[in-house]
């Protein structure tokens, strides 16, 4: 009886973590892997267009300010066409998730790169590398909830920002917009190929 | 001591039907009826029971509207269920630690 009794315990606990993981799995999806890649495409454009601007150094910050608009929308737009197949209150529930998680991180890198900018001896070198660990800290975070890749991509791309800082600040935005661009790509790419099998 | 733990298990969540629904409403905090009969496999009228016997016992409740003319069907966990499936859960891994 007791062997039974530890035998239906574990066999409850197994169905309500695998329920809940399966739910939540479901909740974060919405379009995850396609965010993943529009912002993977931002890294590359945002670089791009760095570079173009550099002679024009006020011009730098309003850029990356423009684009982020455009990747906010383009996300927002993503996941609603994704969740328009999901019962009503998910979509209620993603959209908390979605201005309550990106919303605060992205004002975060603003701020941080409107510091960069005003202040003096600061190389706008500086404003990539800010904006890329607020965004990897973010995966990290997602990551821990979500799923390994995520947290994975978070992690590289933390220490990744951080070795160019140190070590290549000169060639920051190349090497982080690239290792950035690349990663998210992959990530967005896998999260499409799992998630959409399950 | 065994047998006082086993007691102590809510008789009304300790259903698989019913464990299934409360442990998607632990993280979905309302969900509609259809998907809940998709996520768990169950007919329409037996999960229309099991929720019955949930929302008797005040752990969830069902509220019904129109959305484009059509009618759904809303559950939601109530702060009594969500305290009842964590002293749930509790009890569960007291049972399994106690039988180490």
């Amino acid at each position: 009886m007791k062997e039974e009794e530890k035998r239906q315990a574990l066999e409850n606990i197994e169905l309500i973590k695998e329920l809940v993981s399966q739910t939540r799995r479901e909740m974060s999806y919405y379009g995850g892997g396609w965010i993943s890649i529009i912002w993977g495409i931002f890294c590359f454009v945002g670089v791009g267009g760095q570079r173009l601007l550099n002679p024009i150094g006020a011009l730098k910050g309003l850029w990356w300010l423009i684009l982020t608009i455009i990747g906010i929308c383009a996300s927002y737009l993503v996941a609603r066409s994704e969740i328009k197949t999901q019962p009503q209150n998910r979509r209620h529930n993603f959209m908390r998730w979605f201005l309550a998680f990106w919303i605060p991180l992205i004002i975060l890198a603003y701020v941080l790169t409107l510091f960069i900018i005003f202040t003096p001896g600061l190389t706008p070198l500086y404003i990539p590398i800010a904006i890329l660990l607020v965004i990897s800290t973010g995966f990290i975070i997602l990551g821990f909830s979500f799923s390994r890749e995520i947290l994975f991509m978070g992690i590289i791309g933390f220490i990744g920002t951080i070795i160019t800082a140190i070590f290549f600040l000169e060639y920051g935005d190349i090497i982080t917009g690239t290792l950035f661009g690349v990663g998210l790509i992959i990530t967005g790419l896998v999260i499409n190929r799992r998630w959409k099998e399950q | 001591m065994q047998e006082h733990l086993t007691i102590r298990l809510d008789k009304v969540i300790h259903q698989k039907a019913r464990l299934g629904i409360m442990s998607i409403l632990m993280v979905m905090e309302e969900t509609e009826f259809n998907y809940l009969k998709e996520r768990l496999k169950l007919s329409d009228g037996n999960l229309s029971t099991h929720l019955s016997t949930l929302e008797k016992e005040k752990y969830i409740k069902i509220k019904k509207k129109f959305v484009k003319k059509k009618p759904k069907t809303l559950c939601h966990l109530t702060e009594k269920g969500r305290q009842a499936f964590l002293e749930y859960m509790n009890n569960l891994e007291q049972i399994i630690k106690s039988m180490r």
